[in-house]
């Protein structure tokens, strides 16, 4: 008889606490957001239902609609471009190249850096007036090139999400943590049978590490669709609502007391959050189900 | 894994002391004196606020005075957004804090719908309801109730650097619009941006300001009565889109909060801007060679519309938590007296340079120059009304800049920018 079977009372004891908090501070919340999803309630007055209204007039909504398509990209950029430069990255550290212990604190530095200090820095290296990109622009003849970068509806989006992208450091740590944890007899066996730097890489870094991958990428759009700050600090949802995302649209509904809309938004929030990560885990596990098959 | 008996024994000791110091935290009150009334005021009048220091001198005067039976602490919440979320939040949950301030607009004073607001209509029928300026506790009054003490008010007229306007060789501020188109293109030729803006921060607050005054200038004293369909609003719309265009501000206007839009006029980039009273603490300490050459103004008069109006409005309140015990509603009536006495307003007003909800004597010798000019400016006004911000939700105040910004880039037109505004009311 297994170990949890037999001491299923022990264990049970060691979860209680945490079983309780979780639904204390999350269950009950969320089905609390869910139900007030669905009525007009100002946190004041008494709540009145007004079934799926919310959600239609939501839908009807193009902003919403706009902070929807963002969200989306959000997740899409840092899953399939900052965990794919993360891996390239930790793939080189993990060679140990000369100083390869200093660039690893160096990438993972920002990620302890107040969000709050980075979108300001941001800011200032955008700012059309003095900001350094600009005047870098300007002072390599791409004058043409240069725009306010926070300010134009088709620079704003793409300009916010970089600052984002660039700062691999958290997902690069939990890779190279992955792959320094790989066998070397594995690379020699493979450097015995001819595979170079990059066969390797593909052929046994990828593999060994692909549980790790599918793990950073659905923190990625967990984080993608959860996405605030930067957002907040840096544009507030302009120009013209085009950097807008739902936590924004939450915030400024919560912030005109409409607790009945802003609970809506983080209903839709919730369930397209975990129709997302439900898509990932599927699709990564039939191509982990195939590439078993055919080894 | 076994832990050693001294190692348990120092938790149990730690996990006691713990549970000694909660008891005993718990004893504050006690501690203060049985009878002594403790009220709580989170407030934003903190830190770099140019009104923190009198308040804190007058609070502390206050706590002085009734050692032993009232002591106001106040909870410092230097972050505005962060302070009306936490009210916010504090409201619906039904903790409201003993007392508190907020900023009268359509979205607060739904504070009043709940029976969770102390009611001063009584208190200020007799002698200390004639110390406030007329109008404004009506401003305060909702269903005949006044759930909280109209304290701070503001006019916010057209700020210029007479500096800047002499170099450009404009001796006056322009009196009409075609005047003022007249001197942008001089101030611009002279290498001098004629206007500060933004469509950033929270609600595009300079432009918000300045689309206020226009419509004002448009649609008169009542101009908020009418609905945003009225052809006043898209009008009021072509003329702040040509604020925009063909250099009349800044390249980072677009997208600028609050920061650029002030920094660009503290800097002498910009010649013309708009802010209220509370700036001037700011101007004067951050650039005084601006300070000095700064005067206020009226905006020019409208095509087809009145001049000389100024955009004023209640800017905080005074609030407190409703109470059935006698003695705490007292504590709290004393307060609000003590911190609305005419010669107590006169020294926070003359310290910090804001205007006041409330009457006081004072000589030229003590005022600001720049204070004294707000204060001509509202004296002087054909009418004050409110701006566009006061008349919204503040879902609908952060759609301004949204819409504002698509007009600007040439993604809407005027008619579309009202199209949005009123998209957003509904």
């Amino acid at each position: 008889m297994s170990a949890s079977r037999t001491n299923w009372k022990g264990i049970m004891l060691f979860l209680l606490p945490v079983a309780l908090l979780y639904c204390a501070f999350f269950l009950y919340p969320l089905v609390f957001v869910f139900v007030t999803g669905c009525t007009s309630w100002n946190g004041i007055r008494a709540m009145s239902f007004t079934g799926l209204s919310n959600y239609i007039k939501l839908f009807g909504n193009g902003t919403f609609r706009l902070s929807l398509r963002n969200n989306f990209i959000w997740a899409f950029a840092l899953a399939f471009i900052q965990v794919p430069l993360a891996t390239i990255t930790a793939m080189v550290l993990a060679r140990k190249p000369r100083g390869w212990r200093f660039l690893r604190t160096v990438y993972f530095l920002p990620n302890v850096i107040s969000q709050v200090a980075i979108a300001m820095m941001w800011m200032a290296l955008y700012n059309a007036e003095y900001g350094i990109l600009n005047h870098f622009l300007s002072a390599i003849g791409l004058e043409s090139w240069t725009h306010n970068w926070l300010g134009e509806i088709g620079t704003a989006l793409p300009a916010v999400i970089a600052q984002q992208v660039l700062y691999i450091g958290y997902f690069m740590i939990i890779i190279l943590a992955g792959i320094l944890s790989i066998p070397d007899s594995l690379y020699e066996a493979a450097e015995m049978d001819g595979a170079g730097v990059l066969r390797q890489e593909l052929y046994v870094t990828l593999p060994m590490i692909r549980g790790l991958l599918v793990t950073s990428m659905t923190l990625a759009v967990a984080y993608g669709l959860r996405h605030f700050e930067a957002t907040y600090l840096m544009t507030n949802g302009g120009p013209a609502n085009s950097t807008s995302v739902l936590g924004l649209l939450l915030y400024k509904k919560m912030g005109a007391l409409d607790y009945g809309q802003a609970n809506a938004i983080g209903s839709v929030l919730v369930l397209t959050g975990g129709l997302l990560i439900i898509f990932i885990r599927r699709i990564f596990g039939r191509v982990e189900s195939a590439s078993e098959t055919v080894q | 894994m076994k832990y050693p008996m001294r190692t348990t024994g120092r938790a149990l000791c730690f996990a006691a002391g713990l549970v000694l110091v909660s008891l005993f935290s718990g004893c504050d009150r006690q501690d203060a004196g049985e009878d002594e009334i403790v009220l709580k005021w989170p407030t934003i009048w903190v830190g770099k606020d140019s009104k923190a220091p009198m308040v804190e001198k007058l609070v502390a005067e206050f706590n002085e005075e009734h050692a032993g039976s009232i002591k106001v602490e106040i909870e410092p919440n230097p972050d505005y957004d962060g302070y009306r979320n936490k009210l916010n939040t504090a409201i619906a949950s039904g903790q409201v804090p003993d007392i508190f301030v907020f900023n009268p607009d359509p979205t607060t004073f739904q504070y009043y719908e709940g029976d969770l607001l102390m009611d001063f209509s009584e208190d200020l029928k007799g002698s200390w309801g004639d110390t406030f300026v007329s109008g404004t506790i009506d401003a305060a009054t909702k269903n005949e109730m006044v759930k909280s003490i109209p304290y701070e008010q503001a006019i916010t007229p057209i700020w210029y650097n007479q500096a800047l306007f002499d170099k450009a060789g404009i001796g006056s501020f322009p009196k009409t619009f075609d005047e003022f188109w007249a001197a942008c293109d001089k101030l611009k030729a002279a290498g001098i941006v004629p206007t500060s803006q933004m469509t950033g921060g929270t609600n595009a607050w300079t432009s918000m300001l300045w689309y206020s005054h226009i419509v004002a200038g448009l649609g008169g004293p009542d101009v908020w009565k009418k609905p945003f369909s009225d052809p006043v609003f898209e009008k009021a719309a072509a003329i702040l889109l040509h604020m925009y265009q063909d250099g009349n501000t800044t390249k980072d206007a677009v997208g600028g909060d609050a920061a650029v839009s002030g920094g660009h006029y503290l800097a002498g980039d910009t010649a013309i801007f708009i802010n209220g009273p509370w700036y001037i603490g700011r101007v004067k300490s951050d650039a005084p060679e601006v300070y000095a050459h700064t005067k206020v103004t009226a905006a020019p008069q409208t095509p087809g519309g009145s001049s000389g109006a100024q955009i004023g409005f209640l800017l905080s309140n005074l609030a407190a938590a409703k109470t059935d015990d006698p003695t705490r509603r007292a504590a709290v009536i004393s307060f609000m007296k003590w911190m609305t006495a005419p010669e107590n307003i006169k020294r926070i007003s003359m310290d910090s340079g804001s205007l006041f909800c409330v009457k006081f004597q004072v000589g030229d010798e003590a005022v600001d120059p720049l204070q004294k000019q707000f204060m001509e400016a509202a004296a002087n006004a054909t009418f004050i009304t409110s701006h566009f911000q006061g008349n919204v939700t503040t879902d609908v105040a952060a759609e301004f800049g949204q819409a504002l910004g698509k007009m600007v880039l040439g993604e809407a037109a005027p008619k579309e920018f009202v199209d949005q505004i009123i998209e957003a009311t509904e």
